[in-house]
């Protein structure tokens, strides 16, 4: 668990482009969106996108990600009951 | 109808950013393309905010940004950008991937930023501001068509103040098709290069006024049907031309003038800031700044087909440039002309 | 002020390829959405509202020659144009090219040609892409990629237009085209203009949408409350607009007000109070100095994505309070026509103003519960309609409305 919640927490930083961010810098229990992170709308699509290429999980719906994406220790618990890759 | 001036102009380019150093110093390049020099974003930026924002977009902000600042306006009751290309970089992240990798796993951000009235918006966004808000996309021609917009809305009198901005970034991808195409990197043709220039137009003249803009004036087609139709400039001193060193473009320009306006010296941009779909934004803010100075530099001025400007007194030569006509061309069917004058000069009744 | 008189108009859409198949399809309520023909993508789940022709049935409609390069959008364009024009009665033989403007030649008049687009001549770019950078074998479809391209070949087609000029402001670019031309013609800076948009389908606009996640699998279903997205629609609609006082040429209907605002709120999504929305209405009304009462049908933007019809439906409570006129989308109809949807739902409204008739909202069965209107399914009787309003809103918080009134 702690290795997957480091390697997401790699990619959301490249993916998200959250320049001056290190993976220290994020804790896995803060919110994502909203007063965490900062991030919003196109970010969680952007997380979808995420989650489908790094591990083959397909979110049909967007508001699927309200609960997932609460925090990076949530997505890592999702993603390793869900993964498929 | 009101008098429209111009307040305030902000640039990024090849040339020093946010600054008016190159009338002076100019930076001067051998290269056929030549990327904007880009200020420090973190300046003007948390990251967090800019972190989505590609080159087009940064740019544009910081200029915008500049401009309003510079003229005294937070809220200007239009925001009008003129872009070729639009954001052409995410537009190229988004199909080159579509056309490599297939139609699965795409970027949302790609695409959303791929939009031409992105630019505009985001201005908009940044400033709060909910007041008329609009994109024009035509080739070389996409900041004149801005630029009347606004004109027209202010001497209406249904604005005030409108930003107008000038926008296009060129990727190195890009610059080759356009190489292919025929419209940069020709032989003898100046530097392809980026613009990223905002500017303000308001009905008040204030100390920082650079100019007047007495008109726009737009022509598609054949320069024989529309030179008789309703082009009315007199007294002009200076034409400022888009020639970009192709002799068959040149030549048009030339011609042209030739028929229209023989015989006033002619003036140059392109030398120092590039071609590029909007580059004729850089005439008018060229322009601007010789009225405003009071002078031409040397490296604007055209020698060999400069005509020495009819001087008959004194006080005529300590005035001698007080209107300067902008003329750009593409292809000999789109011609447009911007009139600029001498902020203190009286129009004839 | 000259009031600004909509002379002719011309349109190609999902729901037929000139104005009288599109007032048949829309009293018929026969929708033109439909499974993928034309496109080449993987994307088939999509359903969609494209023009039911070939580029190639289209060339032969125009007498264009197979190996001329054009785009499918600048190709809808030109049928559209044509139509236009034919329909506000200018003489066919002025077409013919001369190499000289016939118009300013003989009549000294400045014709404008407006035209809104985004994704112009992307159909052959994303077709071409990989020749344009690898080998010299499409390099003409270089110079088509561009919008002031596709707006360029549909003037180049006429060659009686003495301005030209391309908005892109996603999918309000019809609609700030036609808020462009009543401004030139006020202005005295032109005395016919053509305005509208134009747009094709392609992989690049079907994807984008797609990493969105705002296109349906299903039918849309504008103002409902299982909406689950847009359908991607294609078409080209233009009007030919004069000032009342230079024309002879009857009227079909009147531009009598407009207003674009900016919601200045997200990139992609309209605020929850629609403060846009609402402006782009209020100021319109003002501009045509009519009160909310006169207004008697509006033509939403209503797209069938959960946020633009929560927003726009609150804007529109907000501007009319418990006096609500029949409201309608007919994106069922046609899709989503993005950059042309100003266009062709003016063209909608128009025609909505000739013949007295609302065009149902398609696919509706279940109110939205925080709205307090449903919309317009057909029941009710419709008096002569006066006024009428129709918005088109865009990326970026671009929201434009029009009001068309009777001739």
């Amino acid at each position: 668990m702690e290795e997957l919640i480091l390697k997401l927490k790699e990619e959301i930083i490249e993916v998200l482009n959250l320049e001056d961010v290190k993976p220290a810098d994020i804790d896995e229990n803060a919110p994502l969106f909203g007063d965490g992170l900062g991030l919003d709308s196109i970010d969680a699509l952007e997380l979808i996108v995420l989650m489908e290429k790094s591990y083959g999980i397909k979110l049909k719906d967007p508001a699927q990600g309200k609960e997932i994406f609460k925090s990076i220790f949530v997505m890592a618990k999702y993603i390793a009951e869900n993964r498929t890759k | 109808m009101s008098e429209i001036y111009i307040n305030s102009i902000k640039q990024i380019s090849a040339q020093k950013p946010l600054t008016d150093e190159w009338f002076d110093a100019p930076v001067r390049y051998s290269e056929n393309y030549v990327r904007a020099i880009d200020p420090d974003f973190r300046q003007y930026f948390a990251p967090n905010v800019a972190r989505r924002f590609g080159k087009i977009l940064k740019r544009a902000l910081v200029v915008s940004q500049k401009a309003l600042e510079e003229s005294d306006v937070t809220n200007p009751d239009a925001i009008i950008t003129g872009t070729g290309l639009g954001c052409i970089e995410n537009t190229e992240l988004f199909l080159d991937k579509l056309v490599r990798e297939g139609e699965e796993l795409l970027n949302p951000t790609q695409f959303m930023q791929s939009t031409h009235n992105t630019i505009s918006s985001l201005i908009a966004i940044e400033a709060k501001c909910h007041s008329y808000n609009t994109t024009y996309a035509h080739k070389g021609i996409s900041f004149e068509c801005a630029l009347q917009d606004a004109l027209l809305q202010l001497q209406s009198g249904g604005i005030k103040t409108a930003l107008v901005g000038a926008h296009d970034e060129m990727t190195p991808a890009y610059f080759t098709l356009l190489q292919k195409a025929g419209f940069l990197g020709q032989a003898n043709q100046t530097f392809a290069g980026e613009t990223a220039v905002a500017m303000m137009l308001t009905n008040q003249k204030t100390e920082k006024s650079l100019c007047k803009i007495e008109n726009v004036e737009k022509f598609y087609g054949n320069v024989e049907t529309w030179r008789a139709a309703s082009l009315q400039v007199s007294d002009i001193d200076y034409i400022m031309l888009g020639t970009n060193g192709v002799a068959e473009t040149d030549r048009i320009y030339y011609e042209n003038c030739q028929k229209l306006f023989p015989d006033i010296p002619l003036l140059q941009y392109k030398n120092i800031f590039g071609e590029s779909y909007t580059a004729p934004a850089f005439g008018v803010y060229a322009a601007a700044l010789c009225l405003k100075n009071g002078k031409i530099p040397d490296f604007l001025e055209q020698r060999a087909k400069l005509v020495p400007p009819k001087r008959e007194s004194e006080e005529q030569r300590q005035n001698a440039v007080r209107k300067i006509l902008c003329y750009n061309q593409l292809e000999n069917k789109n011609h447009t002309f911007v009139c600029l004058t001498s902020k203190n000069l009286t129009p004839k009744k | 002020m000259s009031k600004i008189l909509i002379t002719g108009m011309g349109i190609v859409s999902a729901i037929g390829n000139n104005v009288q198949e599109t007032l048949l399809s829309l009293q018929e309520k026969r929708s033109g959405i439909a499974a993928l023909h034309y496109l080449q993508t993987s994307h088939t789940e999509f359903p969609v509202g494209e023009v039911k022709m070939s580029n190639g049935e289209m060339k032969k409609m125009l007498d264009i020659s197979d190996n001329v390069p054009t785009t499918r959008t600048a190709l809808m364009g030109m049928l559209a144009v044509r139509e236009a024009l034919c329909h506000s009665g200018f003489d066919a033989q002025l077409f013919e090219k001369q190499g000289v403007d016939p118009f300013l030649r003989v009549t000294g008049k400045r014709v404008a040609l407006i035209s809104g687009t985004t994704v112009g001549g992307m159909d052959k770019s994303e077709q071409f892409y990989l020749d344009f950078l690898e080998n010299d074998t499409h390099n003409a479809y270089i110079s088509t990629h561009d919008c002031g391209a596709c707006t360029e070949m549909i003037a180049d087609y006429f060659g009686i237009f003495s301005q030209v000029d391309t908005i892109s402001t996603a999918c309000s670019s019809a609609a700030n085209a036609i808020l462009l031309g009543a401004e030139l013609l006020k202005s005295g800076r032109a005395d016919i203009v053509v305005a509208g948009g134009a747009e094709c389908i392609t992989k690049f606009h079907l994807n984008g949408f797609n990493t969105l996640m705002i296109l349906d699998k299903k039918p849309c279903r504008p103002f409902d409350t299982t909406r689950a997205g847009l359908n991607l629609g294609e078409g080209a609609a233009y009007v030919v607009m004069q000032r009342e006082d230079s024309t002879q040429t009857k009227s079909l209907a009147v531009l009598s007000g407009y207003a674009n605002t900016c919601d200045a709120f997200h990139q992609t999504a309209s605020s929850p109070n629609g403060e846009g929305a609402y402006s782009a209405m209020k100021s319109a009304l003002e501009n045509a100095n009519l009160q909310p009462q006169d207004i008697d049908y509006i033509n939403a933007h209503g797209t069938g994505t959960q946020n633009n019809d929560a927003s726009e439906g609150v804007a529109i409570v907000r501007l009319f309070g418990s006096k609500i006129p029949p409201v309608s989308s007919t994106k069922a109809f046609t899709g989503h026509t993005t950059s042309a949807a100003g266009g062709v739902e003016a063209v909608i409204s128009i025609l909505v103003l000739q013949h007295d008739f609302i065009p149902e909202n398609l696919n509706f069965s279940e109110k939205i519960a925080a709205l307090p209107f449903i919309p317009y399914v057909g029941a009710k009787k419709i008096s002569p309609l006066r006024h009428i309003l129709s918005n088109s809103f865009g990326f970026g918080g671009n929201d434009t409305s029009l009001i068309f009134s009777k001739a």
